[in-house]
């Protein structure tokens, strides 16, 4: 299983978006019942929203100060490099690390856990919901999923760990 | 008997003689010296800048200058940048462009910066102005490809269309292909952010290839590279390009085709874009490279040593732009080829990561300003510094003007001796007399200000950032900073009385933005009562500021002079000391 960067948390038939923007019209047209697509605009426009875009460690919006244009356009760039990586072109850097990105639905700050330090999903899993502060008893309404190289997300325990 | 003599000289040779002076600054001066030359100049007055729309209205503007050909207009305040204006707040351009519509038919160029321009706006542009040549719209919103495609079919002499840093919605629309076959005239073009649906190649190949004026050209990122070849070889007389995606498979008659169209292009100084660059690419424009004064290499994510390779190919190299992946050794690179080096700027790959993913510090930018003498212009985000390196730099060059440092991590002290930067910005103060443009970052004391006050006369533009001990930081620069126009702080402990004390200053300035700092509404509506020229307008979107105690602290503030009087647009998070506030709260 080729591991792409960006796992998230998502209680299963959320029906609100209950993050802190501005922009909560933007919302409305989404078909909040195709969770895939759903949760996919949602996480690129929370990195991207104008509102609420915090650093990681503090909660600072607008800082450090890097237009908002630029980071979009960086960030869209590094997406498409590492596809392009994985796809065996040539060209950027090959990313040794193992660290990777996990977003849970509802909560602005993103963070980074290791997975070469975990050998399954129950592990995984555990070690996210820590990192959450999610309760075990709401631990089933959660769900792992994961993006692939096409962008789509989809369930991780859906396919075997490696 | 001369002096005289000047007085009565007829006004057809006043104005002969005015029109050779063109800075604001200077027929400003002119407009002074008598009620006569005021007269000669409003009437040949032909170039406006207003650096904020909400100063004066456009009626004002109309009455004094007449038979104006060329405005400049700036909106929102310049943190709107990072985020910190909420939607909404205005910056509207349309009741300018009403106004103008009728009074000024002769109107050619018009430069927004900041501004939420329409659909609407764009197309009355298109209606009014039968000789319209410039229409610049920098890091503008609020229209569409609809807008664009109105300009494209009216505006017959149009030279320069530059959507630098817009947001454009798509409408679908193929806007280029309004541009009429017999429309030959387009000397400058950005349209580098667009989207992928929101330009036809075909439509742009043609344009450039009926236009032999062409000089300037920024594609957006959807053009294939190995189009970009095509568009080259359509305008080898090119001085500046943008190419598109950077990025291919790697083939060799793709390479070879792209590198003999580079070579074509004997006018070519200036090159930005490269999107998603594949470094195997990049020797495709080596046989430039010699000749290039202006390399924008801020999106490029390639390494170090690809960086090292290009720009020592480039030794006539005035400014350049790049992210951290040079590293201090590409810097230092640099610092040995590149000797005419006037502006650099290094941008963050990565900045919301705590850890560096680059090796860049202190030392890339000691590095630079040793080795590049006519170094004037520096933008530098790093993660580590010290007031060693910052005394360096500023002894070494005095003659810098502007000076943005971001110490990526708020409060981060010098790693050498774990204090704060006071005597590092000090140095540069003190040193760089010249200095125009100042951004401050790392832990720093009421000190800084003070050498700031003390030292920087000349000094513009200050931003400061999680800075300073008290109010008298804030009142060391309101007090000592001259030449002071435009203050935007954002978390620090200043509070109202350095604004109160330092009324009368905030007159003589454009503006001064404070964001999470400690200026209670109270303080907010006395310096409004104190000074009727000033706007002061308070941005807090948790409700009526009156509804809280008065000692409560406001979140923004947003402080400019104005003859115009209260903006009639403000949005329902703008507090201001409007006796109508009653009327504005009830549905």
């Amino acid at each position: 299983m080729c591991m792409e960067l960006q796992l998230g948390l998502a209680p299963p038939g959320s029906d609100t978006w209950s993050r802190p923007l501005l922009k909560l019209g933007l919302y409305e047209d989404i078909n909040v019942n195709s969770k895939k697509r759903g949760f996919d605009h949602g996480y690129l426009e929370d990195e991207f929203s104008a509102a609420s875009f915090k650093n990681y460690e503090k909660g600072l919006v607008g800082w450090p100060p890097v237009k908002t244009w630029r980071r979009k356009k960086l960030r869209c760039q590094v997406h498409n490099h590492m596809t392009a990586a994985e796809n065996g072109c040539c060209g950027g850097r090959a990313s040794n690390s193992t660290y990777v990105k996990v977003k849970m639905e509802g909560v602005v700050i993103a963070r980074k856990i290791d997975i070469s330090i975990h050998q399954s999903f129950e592990t995984l899993t555990t070690t996210l919901m820590t990192m959450f502060d999610i309760f075990d008893e709401n631990r089933r309404s959660f769900k792992l999923t994961y993006q692939d190289k096409e962008g789509d997300w989809l369930i991780a325990e859906d396919v075997p760990w490696r | 008997m001369p002096k005289r003599l000047v007085y009565s000289l007829p006004d057809e040779v006043l104005e002969h003689v005015f029109s050779f002076i063109q800075s604001d600054k200077d027929r400003n001066v002119v407009s002074a010296v008598s009620k006569s030359w005021y007269e000669i100049e409003r009437w040949c007055r032909r170039k406006i800048f207003v650096g904020n729309c909400y100063a004066v209205s456009p009626k004002m503007v109309i009455r004094r200058f007449p038979h104006v050909r060329s405005i400049e207009l700036k909106g929102k305040p310049h943190f709107a940048d990072f985020n910190l204006v909420p939607d909404g707040w205005g910056g509207y351009v349309l009741p300018w462009i009403t106004e103008m519509a009728g009074a000024y038919p002769w109107l050619e160029e018009i430069r927004l910066k900041r501004m939420v321009v329409t659909d609407e706006s764009l197309e009355l542009i298109a209606k009014s102005f039968k000789d319209f040549k410039v229409l610049v719209l920098a890091s503008c919103e609020g229209f569409s490809t609809d807008g664009l495609a109105a300009i494209a079919a009216s505006c017959k002499n149009l030279r320069e269309l530059d959507l630098r840093e817009s947001e454009v919605d798509d409408s679908s629309v193929h806007w280029l292909s309004h541009f009429p076959e017999t429309y030959t005239s387009m000397v400058s073009l950005n349209i580098s952010c667009l989207g992928s649906d929101e330009v036809s190649f075909s439509a742009l190949e043609r344009l450039v290839s009926r236009c032999p004026n062409l000089r300037s050209l920024k594609l957006n990122r959807a053009v294939p590279l190995d189009k970009t070849a095509n568009i080259l070889r359509l305008a080898p007389q090119l001085v500046e390009f943008g190419t598109c995606t950077y990025s291919a498979e790697l083939r060799s008659d793709v390479f070879s085709n792209l590198a003999g169209a580079f070579s074509n292009c004997k006018e070519l100084r200036s090159l930005c874009g490269f999107w998603d660059v594949v470094p195997d690419y990049l020797p495709a424009i080596y046989s430039v490279c010699s000749r290039l004064t202006s390399l924008n290499l801020s999106y490029a994510t390639i390494q170090s040593p690809d960086l090292i390779k290009l720009v020592s190919h480039c030794p006539s190299l005035q400014r350049l732009l790049v992210l951290d992946y040079i590293e201090d050794s590409g810097l230092e690179a640099l610092a040995s080829n590149c000797k005419d080096l006037q502006e650099l700027r290094v941008f963050p790959s990565d900045p919301f990561d705590a850890e560096p993913n680059a090796s860049l510090t202190e030392q890339g930018l000691v590095a630079v300003s040793l080795g590049c003498p006519k170094l004037q212009s520096v933008l530098y985000f790093c993660r580590r510094m010290s007031n060693a390196a910052l005394v360096t730099i500023a002894q070494n060059r005095p003659n810098l003007t502007r000076f943005r440092l971001c110490i990526i991590e708020p409060n981060t002290t010098d790693y050498l001796t774990g204090e704060p930067f006071d005597v590092g910005f000090g140095a540069i103060v003190e040193h760089c007399k010249d200095l125009i443009r100042l951004s401050l970052s790392g832990l720093l004391t009421d000190c800084v200000f003070e050498y700031i006050g003390k030292y920087a006369k000349k000094l513009e533009m200050l931003s400061v950032a999680f800075a300073g001990d008290s109010d008298l930081g804030l009142h060391h620069v309101l007090s000592g900073c001259e030449s002071l126009r435009k203050l935007e702080i954002r978390d620090c402990p200043f509070g109202d009385k350095a604004l109160l004390t330092n009324a009368a200053k905030l007159e003589t300035m454009r503006s001064l933005w404070m964001s999470s700092c400690s200026v209670s509404f109270g303080a907010c509506k006395l310096l409004s009562q104190k000074m009727p020229r000033l706007n002061v307008e308070v941005i807090d979107e948790r409700g009526p500021p009156d509804s809280r105690p008065e000692n409560c602290t406001v979140d923004k503030l947003y402080i400019y002079r104005s003859v115009a009087g209260l903006r009639f647009d403000m949005p329902p998070f703008v507090w201001t000391k409007d006796e109508d506030l009653a009327l504005r709260l009830s549905p």
